[in-house]
């Protein structure tokens, strides 16, 4: 007996750690393998999406060329695309942001408060009016096809907007989306649990 | 193999001595790797972003925002939605008219759909939506279009003064 709580004593200094490292470099795998990379940049401006239950499964966000229209809630469209050569051709600096305020009885946030909710946006505003948002996305469209070389390139456009924008601001977009020739675009949104089935 | 791992009472000192000098050299220390896994593993959980973001996707209407497309009336129906997110169905007439407006749940357009278009396949969805409307609101709905199982075909329009009249007197 005697003998026997010795050995078990001794045991117990070493702690076999094989199985915490098994799961542990699972879990490592996992992540390494479903990560994806914010670039700090892209989320200039952040906004808190609607929910949806259904979405194309052959749509998905693509890794580049995709042009995002960002709607916030008290209005402000805010235009960007992912390629740094794409912006200062088009706005005339690497990290610049176009702004578009659509609604003319009110005023633009980011103009008269220099930031988004209490955020402020690291980027360069560049503020458009529709005539120059149109001549933007248009530009926009130009410069990525002499950029890329291929004539018939064309952007994803996707419009993240926030669930309390105004419809008339989606309506205004929709109208100047549809004159500069882009018919296709994606509404993003985050994942909902269906109940009802 | 067979016997060789029972502590027979007979087999002695050596036996246990060796089984200890093998049980030392099969130990790794393995406290610096799991210390380099576990900064690796809180790196990435901590820079992953795992809601991919979903895309519902909106096809506009070909050709420019000028054309007028001729529908025939009686293939149409109006989908209204109120500033405060009600959802009005009416059917059209081939006539130019339209039947009374009739109150929808959200979260019912769905089943409605499916049986106006099993009475009608070639529904074109005409869709109004108040400029005030939340557009939350807009992604439910389509989220609706897309549940029902239906051929999509849908066109946007804008909301005239008279809808939101007809609309406020159903009581918005």
């Amino acid at each position: 007996m005697a003998k026997k709580v010795r050995n078990i004593k001794k045991a117990s200094i070493h702690i076999d750690m094989t199985p915490l490292v098994d799961v542990i470099m699972l879990l490592l795998t996992f992540f390494m393998l479903t990560a994806t990379f914010k670039a700090a940049e892209s989320e200039a401006v952040e906004v808190s999406l609607p929910q949806s239950i259904y979405s194309d499964p052959d749509n998905k966000m693509r890794e580049n060329d995709v042009l995002t229209l960002t709607l916030t809630d008290k209005g402000d469209v805010f235009l960007d695309v992912d390629a740094y050569k794409i912006r200062q051709k088009v706005f005339g600096d690497e990290f610049a942001i176009g702004v578009y305020h659509p609604d003319s009885t009110t005023k633009s946030e980011i103009e008269t408060k220099g930031m988004i909710g209490n955020k402020e946006v690291k980027r360069k505003i560049v503020m458009l009016n529709k005539a120059q948002f149109e001549k933007a996305l248009v530009d926009l469209k130009t410069t990525l096809r002499s950029v890329s070389g291929n004539s018939k390139a064309e952007f994803q456009v996707v419009v993240k907007g926030d669930k309390d924008t105004d419809y008339g601001i989606v309506e205004d977009l929709m109208e100047s989306l549809h004159e500069t020739q882009n018919k296709i675009f994606s509404l993003v949104t985050t994942i909902k649990q269906d109940k009802k089935e | 193999m067979a016997g060789g791992n029972f502590d027979a009472p007979d087999s002695g000192g050596k036996g246990k001595d060796k089984n200890k000098v093998k049980g030392r050299g099969v130990n790794i220390d393995m406290t610096p790797m799991v210390d380099v896994i576990m900064l690796l593993l809180t790196f990435f959980m901590l820079t992953t972003t795992l809601a991919a973001p979903q895309l519902m996707k909106i096809s506009l209407p070909k050709g420019d925002v000028k054309d007028k497309v001729k529908v025939d009336m009686g293939n149409v129906l109006f989908v209204r939605v109120s500033e405060k997110g009600n959802v009005f169905f009416a059917m059209g007439k081939s006539d130019g008219s339209e039947t009374p407006m009739e109150k929808i749940e959200v979260k019912n357009v769905a089943s409605k759909l499916e049986a106006l278009f099993a009475q009608n396949n070639n529904l074109l969805l005409l869709l109004k939506f108040d400029r005030k409307m939340k557009y939350h609101t807009m992604s439910d709905i389509f989220d609706e279009i897309s549940r029902a199982k239906i051929e999509k075909r849908y066109a946007f329009l804008k909301m005239e003064p008279t809808d939101v009249e007809k609309i406020n007197a159903l009581g918005g």
